[in-house]
Order: structure tokens, then sequence, then C-alpha cells
């Protein structure tokens, strides 16, 4: 029996404000679950706060709407402990590359399970127009009246130097792609993530229309396993490529945490998980 | 018995200091293990220096015919390694004790009533090893001497501790601990007790730090998830279970900081997973907004704070009760948390399966407040009995649980929604007790949002007046039920009913009241001792009753400024005398003692002024 996109929707009505490109994020989600024909109980889904954060509210899985950028060490955890689950972590710019920017490398070393869709509008939204770690140069917002001096982040430089073993771009306003990318993501074994650049209608910092006439995607031999060539095309702005950028194999922390279990059981006797007898009985 | 807990035959304390890495803390630490090999108890206090070379270490061990509450008060046997050591300690040395000295490095007071035994521990360690290092084993060799411990015993110790380092470190250490013997003999020194190896008397007891003995907790209480960050002195409880979890099947990980750690052991407990993290005060505070996340998501998560002097980076080594106030009231909006504040080594394995237990059912964090003092403070212990471990599935009434102790321990899980509650599952519904069914995920038909906004029984964000006020009540409501619950426990006090004299502490300071409480009773002072280990919520009733009667009451606690006192007066609107001592070191039975002896002067002017 094929699941349906119904199965993935809460009853929850998003709040986001119309035309907001989250609904597009929402939507590729759904779809890219629905098409893995993963079980709505078997996933897990974790978001920070701001717009974005809303995302987990719109699953029919078991969502959790955290604190401000500890959406990647608690998914992280979750996945830790049940690596039978799938799971998704949501957040926004401020979220993973602000106030949470610090626990990436240290998730993408890890190489834990878990697909991280960062959204991205350039502004801090929910919070009525402050800016962002991407907020352009320049750009007038209420907390920077006389404009944004701070550099912008470039998100997939970084995220390759972090060596996150899956790295995309996405945006919003092309769902059909972003679904495909997605789906991806979460079949990959180990940390993905999906950096999608989404227009904010109300602060509309990232603009629509120039987003829509500088995206192109990556060529069809953009070879993935290559660095420097994934650098050089993350940096360009005109246009601004989106796919997958860089794809590698390596072991995953649920790897990682089975290898201590049979090294730590090796050393016991009888190959096996030790009593909590055992264990006390050699504190004597 | 009760005569017994305070008189002994065998009653004595050793102490070793000298300079970080020279050993001072291994040599102890091996005596110690010799000492728990015989019949009677030990009990160890460590206070390291912050660096890791240089700095003053020392190692306190106390040796009982009986059970031991606190590291003593003065020296019975003293061991020193330099000068320093000398000058930093020799006021603590009893009247006719005995002290070990090195005097080619040492100058020590000869006028003190003393017996002193000069051993040239650096030149002995030259010569028969070709370098200084092995010095402590000379010392360990020579206490052995004077203890009259069988070589065996000690060369065991040796090869088990050196193991790792290779044949030729044995080697050298076990010459060194030859000369450190030979030397006492040749000096003809008088073996003072014989210290003599009994393995059968001890098959039931183990040898833990309250560190370990959390770690231990843990894993009894069917925790498999850790995650932290170092930190001193917290770091062992980490350190034990990253040891220890693969081996029962569990999962430890090392996070970045301590924000991280507690979001992992969110996402962990959220998957279904029983967890811990261990860590420190500057730990606790970062870890502030996860724990109220915690408490909205009404997640179990168990906390520990193996409390040390601040504030700031303050005195990592050293030990201090000042994380209290933090604990209880360190939250932005208002979110319900237990404390619980193990009293001994023992106590830290019991107490952290009562962690357990009680976030499991209750859905809430659990801090559990430990100290440097206790953490790093080795004791016997002995092992419980096994079979009287048992796992409490489903609902049970909560007056069926018992604190656990060596005879009962009860596991105890969340509980989860019958198949038949499931079809219309709410996940924060409204209880009679406030403890709604939590689906682990996998579940069908179980899934639900778990939100830090406020939010309606289904989970779904509501910040309507009457929602707020609901669901607050209903987070609350739980902490009601628990302290309905705490009420049916047996009291935690002690000492004459008659006593006019009160005396309250928490944490590791309780063996050092119940010492001073013995020294007043010997002297005709009586007194009432009371030491909750749930510190909050506080028992109220039992409190009261426990005031009732009362003419003065002390609050012993090792900070500045009196926090559980404050906590106390604000409760019960009374007026304690507070005992305070801030200064990293655990208080001693002598100094309450004092503190005890001027209340009854008081107690007693009062009466002749009525009269």
């Amino acid at each position: 029996m094929k699941r349906i996109l119904q199965e993935y929707k809460s009853k929850i009505a998003p709040v986001w404000c119309p035309g907001c490109g989250d609904y597009g994020v929402l939507r590729a989600l759904h779809q890219a679950l629905a098409d893995l024909d993963v079980a709505p109980e078997d996933i897990i889904t974790v978001s920070g706060i701001g717009c974005s954060g809303r995302l987990s509210h719109y699953l029919n899985t078991y969502s959790l709407h955290g604190t401000h950028g500890r959406a990647v060490p608690t998914a992280l955890g979750a996945k830790a402990a049940r690596p039978d689950l799938t799971v998704v972590a949501v957040g926004g710019d401020g979220d993973g590359l602000g106030i949470g920017g610090g626990h990436i490398p240290h998730a993408a070393r890890k190489n834990v399970d878990i697909t991280y869709l960062l959204i991205d509008n350039r502004i801090y939204g929910l919070t009525k127009g402050q800016a962002s770690p991407t907020t352009p140069v320049g750009q007038r917002t209420k907390t920077t009246p006389y404009g944004v001096y701070d550099h912008p982040l470039s998100a997939i430089p970084i995220f390759l130097a972090y060596d996150v073993s899956f790295i995309a771009r996405a945006s919003s306003v092309r769902v059909k792609e972003l679904t495909g990318i997605v789906k991806q993501a979460i079949s990959h074994k180990g940390m993905s993530i999906v950096y999608i650049l989404s227009p904010c209608r109300t602060f509309p910092v990232l603009e629509l229309k120039s987003l829509k006439s500088l995206i192109l995607q990556l060529p069809d031999d953009h070879p993935r396993e290559d660095k420097m060539k994934a650098m050089e095309r993350a940096y360009s702005s005109d246009p601004i490529y989106t796919g997958i950028f860089y794809q590698i194999q390596k072991p995953t922390l649920e790897d990682h945490l089975q290898n201590d279990f049979e090294k730590a059981c090796v050393t016991e006797k009888n190959n096996e998980k030790i009593t909590i007898k055992t264990l006390m009985q050699s504190y004597i | 018995m009760q005569q017994k807990e305070f008189t002994s035959e065998v009653d004595f304390v050793v102490r070793i200091g000298g300079e970080g890495g020279e050993g001072v803390i291994s040599c102890g630490e091996l005596f110690a293990q010799a000492a728990a090999r015989t019949e009677y108890h030990v009990f160890t206090y460590i206070s390291y220096p912050a660096e890791i070379r240089g700095g003053f270490s020392m190692i306190q061990i106390r040796v009982r015919d009986w059970t031991i509450y606190s590291m003593g008060s003065e020296v019975d046997y003293l061991i020193v390694f330099n000068q320093q050591a000398w000058d930093r300690t020799s006021r603590y040395l009893k009247k006719g004790g005995t002290v070990i000295y090195d005097p080619d490095m040492i100058v020590v007071e000869k006028e003190k009533e003393a017996t002193f035994l000069p051993l040239p521990l650096t030149k002995i360690s030259v010569d028969q090893t070709g370098s200084k290092l092995g010095k402590n084993i000379v010392a360990l060799g020579a206490l052995g001497c004077l203890f009259n411990i069988e070589q065996s015993i000690m060369e065991k110790l040796i090869h088990d501790r050196f193991k790792q380092k290779g044949s030729e470190i044995i080697e050298k250490n076990l010459k060194a601990l030859k000369a450190g013997y030979r030397s006492g003999e040749q000096n003809r020194w008088e073996c003072k007790l014989h210290l003599k190896s009994n393995p059968e008397a001890k098959t039931h007891y183990m040898m833990l730090s309250g560190n370990e003995a959390i770690a231990l907790g843990a894993i009894a209480a069917g925790c498999r998830f850790v995650a932290g960050y170092p930190i001193t002195p917290a770091t062992p409880i980490f350190e034990t279970l990253t040891r220890i979890m693969p081996k029962v099947g569990g999962k430890a990980i090392q996070m970045e900081d301590e924000i991280a750690s507690i979001s992992a052991v969110i996402g962990a407990s959220f998957a279904g997973e029983k967890v811990i993290t261990p860590t420190s005060g500057p730990g606790l505070q970062l870890m502030g907004e996860q724990l109220n996340l915690a408490a909205m998501l009404e997640l179990p998560v168990v906390l520990v704070n193996v409390q040390r002097g601040g504030p700031s980076t303050g005195l990592p080594t050293k030990t201090e009760q000042s994380d209290l106030k933090f604990a209880i009231y360190g939250t932005a909006g208002e979110s319900p948390r237990i404390i619980l504040a193990p009293t001994t080594v023992e106590d830290c394995f019991y107490q952290t399966i009562r962690a357990f237990n009680l976030a499991e059912r209750f859905q809430m964090p659990v801090i559990i407040l430990s100290d440097q003092s206790i953490g790093y403070r080795k004791a016997t212990v002995s092992i419980p009995d096994f079979s009287g471990i048992q796992e409490i599935k489903g609902y049970v009434t909560l007056d069926d649980l018992v604190i656990p102790g060596t005879e009962k321990i009860d596991i105890v899980s969340r509980i989860e929604p019958t198949p038949e509650s499931i079809k219309d599952y709410k996940r924060f519904k409204i209880t009679e007790d406030g403890i709604s069914p939590i689906t682990r995920p996998g579940t069908p038909g179980g899934q639900y949002i778990a939100t830090g906004l406020e939010h309606t029984e289904t989970g779904k964000a509501d910040y309507s007046p009457e929602n707020h006020l609901k669901m607050t009540r209903k987070r609350f409501k739980k902490l009601e039920s628990l302290s309905r619950r705490f009420e049916k426990n047996p009291p935690e006090y002690y000492g004459s009913e008659e006593a006019e004299i009160g005396i309250i502490g928490w944490g590791s300071t309780e063996g050092a009241i119940r010492e001073a409480r013995y020294l007043a009773e010997e002297r005709g002072i009586l007194v009432r001792h009371l030491h909750p280990k749930v510190i909050s919520p506080l028992p109220d009733r039992q409190i009261r009753h426990f005031l009732a009667g009362l003419k003065q009451v002390m609050v012993v606690e090792e900070n500045y400024t009196g926090q559980f006192a404050h906590f106390i007066k604000a409760k019960f609107g009374i007026k304690p005398i507070e005992v305070h001592k801030c200064e990293g070191v655990p208080i001693t039975p002598e100094e309450i003692y004092t503190g005890i002896e001027k209340v009854a002067r008081i107690v007693d002017e009062k009466n002749i002024t009525r009269v």
C-alpha cells in the first residue's frame, strides 16, 4: 500500500504569512517522507526557534519544538538513542548559523545520520525584521538602522570545511527539485544538510524575483566527491547553484556506538552484556 | 548498637600531604585499599590542586571498626613529603600522634607532642630505583610496616595498579615498597595496630567513590544513555559511564559543551531512553534553558551537579554547597523540578536510583546535588541484595514505591498509554495527579508535538489566559502529588525527642553533623538532627514536626550566605542560627560541636531568665 501525503500532515494549520517559503519546504518534506515510505510513527522531527521552528507542528510525526539553536544536538541524541528511527532537524539562519552555529561542526565530526534542513531567509522574520548572520552588508533592518556592517556567512563553504558528508543547496520556490534533494538527503547514511533559500514575503531581504533569476541547477556531471570543485561552485553568486554539492561515505555515529559495544563486550568473557551484579563485584 | 555508633576500639586518621605529582594520592589510595581488605571500614577524603603538577595535594584516610560518617577532625598519623605539606597540616595533628617525614626535605617543630619518625624517602627511592619518583611507594611500605599489613597484599595492589605501565615500572615500585618496609623494621618502629587481611569479611563490600556510586546507580536504575562534557569534579562520573555503558548495551557520547550535552539527553529521553548528564556548577548554569525545556515538554531527565567552590571558575577541585539556590530557583518562568541531595557515598547509589524513578514517573528534571567532597571520597559500601531488585512496569499507586535501599530496590519506568487510550491520545492530558501517559516513538498512533511554547493537552500551541493557568497547574500538580507522597516516607531525623536544640543540614555534611551530635550527647547536650535528602519539594509537615518543641535551630552548610537557611526561613518562618563554612574544605564534627556548645549556652541562659 502506497503512503499518501495526507498521512504526514498534522491536524494543526500553519500560521505562516501567505506566500512564505516555509510552505514549500513543508510540502517538500511531506512528499519526500511519503515517497520514501517511512511510517510517520518512525520519524522524529526536531525544530528550533523562528518561523522555521513551527514546521514540526505541522507534521504527524513524533515532533519536538525545542529551544533556539539546539535542534541539531537534540536530534543527535534522539538518533543515537534510537538508530531505528528517521530523524530530521529543522532550523533557520539564526538557529543554524547564529546561536546554534557551534553545534554543526561537531555533529558533522560525529557524522550522525540525521537530515538538517536549514532554511535561510536572510532575516529574523518571526521577531519582525532584525539582521541575521546572512543579511547582506548595507541592508537596513530594525537592529541595523544605518545598515548591516557584519559580513554575511556563506553556509555551503562552511559546511564543506566541516566535512559534512552530504551538502546540498535548494530553494523553496522549486518544490519539486527540493523534494528530490530532501529524499536523497534522508536516504544518505550520515549527516546531511539541505540549505534552503526561502524568501520571506513580509521582510523581503531575499527577493523572490532575483532569487528565481539567479538559481541554476548544478551541471549533471558535477563531481560530488570533489570538495574543491564544490567549494568553487558554492562561492558563485551568479548563478547561485542548487543541487548536491558534496556527498561522501564515512562511518556514522551509530556505527561507532555499535563498535564501542562490540569492543567493550569482546573484553568480557562471555561476549555479551554484563549485569549490574558483575559490575558491582568488580569494585570489591 | 547506638552505643557502638560513637565509641570505637579502632578509629584513626592517616593523612598524606605533598606536592601534586608526587604520588600522594596513589600512595593514600593504595593504603586505603589495603585497609579495606581488613575487617574495618575505610573512608577517604582527597584534596587536589587545580594544577596537574605542583600545588598542595593531600589525602586523608580514616579507618574504623564501625560505619564511618565523616573524614574525622584530627590526624593520628601524618606523612609529609615536603615542607609545605608540614606547614599546612601540622596544626591538624592530634596530641600524641605520629609523624613520618623526610628529614632531608623538611624541618619539623619537635616541640609538638608527637612521635617523630624521620625517613629519608627521596634518598631511599633514589638508592633503590635510581629515581625519586618512587618515594610515595617507599612511604607506602613504611605505612605497611607501621600497621603490620602483609607485604603480599601490598605487592598485589601494586601489580594491579601499575600493570598497564609494564613490568619495569612494577619492579621499581616493588623495590621501593620493600625498602619502605625494611626501613621501618630497621628503625624498630612500634606496630600500633595490626591491619590483618580478612577477605571473608569483605566479599560484601565495594570500595567506591561517590562519583562511581552515582554512575553505578544510574546503570542499576536502567539508564542506558549518557551525554556529557568534562568538568571537574564531575568528570569521574562521565568517565566511569563512558567505560561501562557499552558493556551493558548503553550509549555514551562526549558532546562539544554542556548545552549540547543536555540537548542530546533531551533528544534521547524524547526517543524513550532513561538519560543522565553529569556536570558541575558552571555546567548547570549553561544547562539552565534546556532544563526548563525538559520541564515544559514533561520529559524525564536526570542531571547530577557535583558542586565545587564558586562563583565563576572558582575552586574547581574544592568542595562547597553553594549551588542550592540555583538548583531550586534557577529557572526563567516557573517550572517544576526535583532536587535530591545524597548524604554518603552509599547514599549516592540509592539516591541516583530514586532520581530516575522520580524523573520517569513524574516526567520532569531531577537534579542530584552532590559535591566534590562526596564525589572524590572513597568509602566501603555494602553490595545490595540483588534479589531485592525488581522492575515495576505500568501504573502502580505511588504509595507502593519504597525508597531504594540495600534490601529492596524498585526500578520504575514511564507510564505509557494503553492500546485503548491511545485512540484519542492527548500527550498532556489533565489527570488527577498531573501525570499523563507518554508514548515511545515508534508507537503507531502515539505521535504528538512537544513544544516549549505553552500548549494545550494535545500539544498545540495556545497562549490563552485560561490555558496557561490550566497547564501551569497541571505541571505543578505533579510536584504536589509528589510532596504528599514524601510526607509518608519515614522521617529523616535523628536524636532525642527531648532535645531543645535542633540542627538542620543537607547533603555531604550528614556524617559530620551526626558525629557532632554524638560528641554533644557524650557531654550531656541533647540534639535533634534533621537531614532531608529531598531538598525540593520539602516534606513540610515532617519538618514542622521536627521543629516542634525546639528552642534553637541551627542550619549547618558549606557556603557563605546560608542558602538552605534562607529556604527554611522562608518556608517555615523560623529564625535559625546559621553556621557556615566557606573555605573549600568540608566542615568537621569539632567545628559543628563548637557551635552546638555555644547554642547550648544560649538555650540555658534563656531558661535561667525565665526562672
